[in-house]
């Protein structure tokens, strides 16, 4: 029965996903990126003025402003849509990227606000090693659980862009999320359209819009 | 109902569930860049494996996940962790017979001596005092791992009711693995042996289940399809699990 884990696993992952905390300072090595941006994070959601469940909204926005000019959302796009980027007009894409990047924000940004509510204080992260191959470089953490002495495993996947190293993928306990969301979508445009694809997208961003939790 | 799920699963003829897989550990990759796979992959069995998906979901939501949340109602985490320990540590076998096959004699040694020491030391197993006293730590080794060093393909994906999601190899690596339980001939074959392990298995599923029971309450928010999602999450980490077995030395 590894249907519980990997479930966990795959949330864990899009969580981190929404997470993303790279800023793409020209300085920064990507590492140091990784390491001063998910510090940034941490200290938004920790700051005494942000406490409260009231006050959710506002810290979902603040982290959110954090990360998401910061990272590669046309590259992610591009490599979850695989080979059926190639086929789309530009419009299509500009279209894409915006679904689905509000898909990632609406799904994670509450329940990542919820765990961070309750998990924050027990957890400890961890940097372990980056590495540079041209443009493209891997940066192992760890999120480490004291309390259950568990590690969990988070690899990002960035690439450099005008002298700027962005995310372009996260790796949660060795599930890749680019591949975990092009396995999804190959499945659905490969048995409708491209445009069913949409179609799911948008009914599930109606979904969530129509089921958001007041608190 | 349980018990009657308990026989069934005996029958099935699979016990160990082999949920362990978490002595894995954080992987120093190198610069990945992920190429655009160009086609799906192939799923000869998908409207076995929806069924089986389905079924599996509806018997963690009606079954497993009130069972495990009265269970961790009832006990501490810590006793449920040292619970989850305790079935690690007397599953040695299977993990000891890989190690071997696959020539992983450091490996093997290191399952023997975290075996004897937890379970004396570490009283049973509850206590894992061969990782914090000893620097031993917690291991992984299945026959699916051992089918693929020896150079054969995981097939197709397959659900299986109860375990879930494997392969074709990996399914058959299951039934091995269970069939490497010493427990399957040291008791005779009554129905209350076959219950009593069916027990065993449940036993440890819903200890498992206790320990993780909030954070995939709503999955559905986050995936477009369920099914991909699961089938491509289950088929990334063994091939990690597999590339790990055939790095270690």
């Amino acid at each position: 029965m590894q249907l519980p884990r990997l479930l966990f696993l795959l949330t864990l992952g899009g969580l981190t996903l929404f997470f993303l905390p790279i800023r793409g300072l020209t300085t920064d090595s990507p590492l140091e990126a990784v390491r001063s941006t998910t510090n940034r994070v941490v200290l938004v959601l920790k700051a005494p003025e942000n406490q409260g469940p009231h006050l959710r909204e506002k810290r979902i926005k603040q982290v959110s402003e954090i990360v998401r000019p910061l990272f590669d959302r046309r590259e992610v796009a591009r490599r979850t849509l695989g080979v059926y980027w190639r086929d789309r007009t530009e419009e299509q894409r500009e279209e894409f990227i915006e679904i689905f990047t509000e898909l990632i924000e609406k799904s994670y940004g509450e329940t990542f606000d919820k765990q961070a509510e309750k998990y924050l204080d027990q957890v400890e992260f961890l940097y372990d090693q980056e590495t540079i191959d041209g443009n493209f470089a891997e940066v192992n953490t760890r999120i480490f659980v004291p309390s259950q002495k568990k590690h969990f495993s988070i690899n990002y996947r960035l690439h450099q862009v005008d002298g700027q190293w962005l995310i372009y993928d996260v790796v949660v306990e060795n599930i890749s999320m680019v591949r975990n969301f092009r396995t999804q979508f190959y499945r659905i445009i490969g048995k409708g359209s491209y445009e069913e694809l949409v179609r799911k997208l948008q009914a599930k961003l109606r979904q969530m819009d129509a089921t958001r939790s007041p608190s | 109902m349980l018990k009657k799920l308990a026989v069934v699963v005996s029958i099935v003829g699979i016990v160990q569930a082999g949920f362990f897989l978490t002595g894995a550990q954080a992987q120093m990759g190198s610069a990945g860049q992920d190429e655009v796979a160009p086609q799906p992959i192939a799923d000869p069995f998908e409207p076995f494996n929806q069924a089986m998906l389905s079924f599996n979901l509806k018997l963690d939501e009606y079954i497993l996940h009130p069972v495990a949340s009265g269970y961790a109602a009832i006990l501490p985490l810590e006793a449920r962790q040292g619970v989850g320990r305790f079935f690690h540590n007397i599953n040695i076998a299977p993990r000891l017979g890989n190690k071997l096959l696959q020539m992983k004699l450091v490996g093997a040694g290191k399952e023997v001596g975290r075996f004897v020491i937890n379970t004396t030391l570490g009283g049973l197993g509850f206590f894992d005092v061969a990782d914090s006293w000893f620097g031993l730590e917690a291991g992984h080794a299945d026959f699916g791992q051992t089918l693929a060093q020896y150079g054969i393909s995981p097939g197709p994906y397959l659900v299986l009711p109860f375990f879930g999601p494997s392969t074709v190899r990996d399914a058959v690596g299951l039934s091995v693995d269970g069939a490497m339980q010493p427990m399957n001939y040291l008791l005779p074959t009554y129905p209350e042996t076959i219950t009593a392990r069916g027990g065993w298995v449940m036993g440890n599923a819903v200890n498992f289940r206790s320990l993780n029971l909030e954070l995939f309450e709503n999955v559905d928010r986050f995936s477009v399809d369920l099914y991909g999602a699961v089938q491509d999450g289950y088929l990334q980490q063994r091939e990690r699990i597999v590339q790990d077995a055939l790095s270690e030395q």
